[in-house]
């Protein structure tokens, strides 16, 4: 039980530390209002299927109407966001890891 | 298609798999071992493994039935099934990476310290797995009765068997080649009979789908229905009716279907001249061209379905027994994104196929609207656009990755839920895997034949349900709420996944419903995924002693970045 306690309160530590702060807010500050936006799109194509049916049937060319060429924008939008966190998680939040760990190695023995 | 081709497609499959599975237990423990050396795979081949495991018969075959059948909603079957990995890889495969935790059991009982909620956790991937492999072994009975004509138990058990000797062999699933050569097949078989479907189509003079009433056959054709529906009739016509129509017994005279639902017994043909709206079986609606292209007219209360869908696909993938273990394949973080996004490309790609395939069998093979086989329409274009032996050779192709469909997601569920069978339930050891193997494959088979027939891509839509109204919540809340309490989660776990298996069983076992009720139970996830969430948050505020003490260090294990050297602790399963 104590040194389960002692345990803990190392790694308050690690956890209150600024720059793990930072990191984790940087991660949240951008995935939460990503997907957010991301489930808002999606749903926006149902809200406009459900009461902008006109423009939704709108033939564009052929057969394909506009709420197929939304349809298909759905896939494309769903990779357009997996790459912008791949991006996301490259330049922002790895060279602060990589900062943090230089630091913590710096200081430590780790 | 002829019987002879078709059969030997399943069969150089299933040797195949049996044979890979048979060597492939050599090579797995030299060269390629799941956990270890497979990290040094390409993004490419990891995502490849990753596609080729997750793309079921639902993929293959259901997608294009619903797409038939109940036009442009269906498009975000597929269009959630790939959006699941993009929550998946925002929300919580970077973390989940870090816990250690290989399965959702062990990412339960790490981070909530209890094995009250790690056993509860086992018996949710058992009831998924199970409801996930059900599906597959229909469908494989579909696949051989649209070849054959054989009875339905055939493929199934067919199916079942192969995936039992390949688990308990315990070949097939661990390599990541072979899972990677799946997806091409599966790729290949759908995307080369579409090159000439659409040449033939176009040499057809491009008909389209753009007339404002139902479909009609535009040929005279004769319909065999291999079991009894009931159809509705909406214009008077004049068939040839061989077998038995309304109770009334006819060897080919022709008789006037009035308007009105009619009973056509099993085994009986009927004859439609050219120009005949096409009678709908009644679990069916019939839908004008305009309607069916335009979304939000399929099914009854349609906004309500298309919410509920696009919940239970986005939240439930991140629940899939077989879909989180290959997150760990990747050596670090950035080649796991590098995967994600090879994965949503390949999976992208692979879906656009199915809606051609909807679209076409609207044109060309409408009975399947009358028969209500509208899962068949994968296997059924090729024979029907293209004749002759290129026709033939293009449906044995089908055949062959529609079987490779089913072996490799099978395998892969088969291995999850006996791995958890084994561990969690049984005394864990080699005799318990082997029973576990038993038990993982025979229940879904009996479920498979015991059930009424369901579209495939429904059945696997309500596995997808299950795991967002309970695993989404526990992953979620788990990584991003410190206040999570054993007996919140617990309570969230018994209360969404119970609610949505109380709905799944009701329209596995009875049924149709209609109206409200029916829109609720096929579609639960719009409202057991917030009532979970619900529970699982106020019971956690509720018994704050119950936050397990160890959660500062569960945190930091989680959320430290892999590279940075801090101590985050070995854990291992208790159980294991």
């Amino acid at each position: 039980m104590t040194t389960r306690q002692d345990e803990s309160s190392e790694y308050e530590r690690v956890q209150a530390g600024p720059e793990f702060q930072e990191l984790r807010r940087r991660y949240r500050n951008w995935a939460f209002p990503v997907t957010v936006g991301f489930l808002v799109w999606y749903l926006l194509y149902v809200v406009l299927s459900g009461w902008a049916r006109g423009f939704m049937g709108t033939q564009v060319f052929g057969n394909v109407n506009v709420a197929l060429i939304f349809g298909f924008l759905q896939f494309v939008s769903t990779f357009l966001i997996a790459w912008a966190y791949a991006r996301h998680a490259d330049k922002k939040l790895d060279p602060l890891s990589d900062k943090l760990r230089g630091e913590m190695e710096g200081t430590s023995n780790e | 298609m002829s019987a002879g081709l078709g059969v030997s497609a399943v069969v150089v499959v299933v040797v195949a798999a049996i044979l890979i599975g048979a060597f492939g237990l050599r090579l797995s423990r030299t060269t390629s071992d799941f956990y270890v050396a497979s990290r040094s795979v390409s993004p490419l081949w990891n995502a490849s493994a990753i596609g080729g495991e997750y793309l079921s018969a639902a993929s293959f075959l259901g997608i294009a039935g619903l797409i038939l059948a109940y036009g442009a909603d269906m498009l975000w079957l597929p269009v959630g099934w790939t959006g699941g990995y993009l929550v998946l890889l925002v929300l919580v495969s970077a973390p989940l990476r870090r816990s250690g935790a290989y399965t959702l059991p062990d990412f339960a009982e790490a981070r909530l310290e209890s094995m009250a909620v790690r056993r509860m956790a086992s018996v949710l991937v058992v009831l998924i797995g199970w409801l996930y492999l059900m599906p597959q072994f229909q469908s494989a009975g579909l696949v051989l009765r649209t070849i054959t004509g054989g009875p339905a138990w055939v493929g199934g058990l067919l199916v079942a068997v192969v995936v039992a000797v390949n688990v308990l062999s315990g070949g097939m699933r661990s390599i990541t080649f072979v899972q990677a050569f799946q997806y091409w097949l599966k790729l290949t078989a759908l995307a080369l009979p579409v090159v000439f479907l659409l040449f033939a189509w176009h040499g057809h003079g491009k008909p389209g789908l753009g007339r404002d009433a139902p479909p009609v056959f535009t040929d005279p054709v004769t319909v065999t229905v291999s079991t009894e529906v009931s159809v509705r009739v909406e214009r008077p016509v004049e068939v040839t009716v061989s077998g038995q129509v309304d109770g009334r017994a006819a060897r080919g005279e022709r008789i006037t279907l009035r308007p009105g639902p009619h009973t056509i017994a099993a085994d009986t043909t009927v004859g439609f001249p050219a120009g005949a709206p096409v009678p709908h079986i009644e679990s069916l609606p019939v839908l004008t061209d305009h309607e069916w292209a335009l979304p939000l007219h399929g099914r009854e209360h349609p906004l309500y379905a298309t919410y509920s869908l696009i919940l239970a696909t986005f939240l439930g993938t991140m629940g899939l027994p077989h879909v989180l273990v290959r997150f760990y394949t990747n050596p670090d973080g950035r080649a796991a994104r590098r995967t994600t996004l090879v994965v949503l490309t390949l999976l992208g790609a692979f879906y656009l196929l199915p809606a051609i395939y909807g679209a076409l069998g609207r044109l060309y093979t409408p009975e399947l609207l009358m028969t209500g086989r509208t899962d068949a329409v994968v296997l059924t274009l090729p024979g029907r656009l293209v004749g002759g032996t290129a026709g033939e050779l293009l449906g044995a192709l089908v055949t062959a990755g529609a079987f490779a469909a089913f072996l490799s997601t099978s395998s892969g569920l088969a291995v999850s839920v006996a791995g958890v069978i084994g561990q969690d339930i049984l005394r864990g050891g080699v005799r318990s895997f082997r029973a576990a193997t038993l038990l993982a494959v025979t229940v879904p088979l009996a479920l498979a034949m015991a059930a009424r027939s369901l579209a495939v891509a429904d059945v696997v839509g309500l596995a997808f349900a299950v795991a967002a109204s309970s695993f989404c919540p526990l992953l979620v809340l788990g990584i991003w709420w410190r206040r999570l309490s054993a007996a919140g989660a617990m309570a969230g776990l018994l209360t969404g996944g119970g609610l949505a298996s109380v709905a799944v069983i009701a329209v596995i076992t009875g049924g149709p419903y209609t109206g409200w009720t029916g829109a609720l139970l096929a579609q639960p996830a719009a409202w057991t995924v917030p009532i979970s969430f619900t529970v699982m948050i106020v019971v956690s505020l509720l018994t704050p002693g119950g936050v397990p003490l160890g959660v500062a260090r569960t945190m930091v294990r989680l959320h430290a970045p892999e590279t940075l050297n801090v101590n985050r602790g070995d854990w291992r399963p208790r159980s294991s």
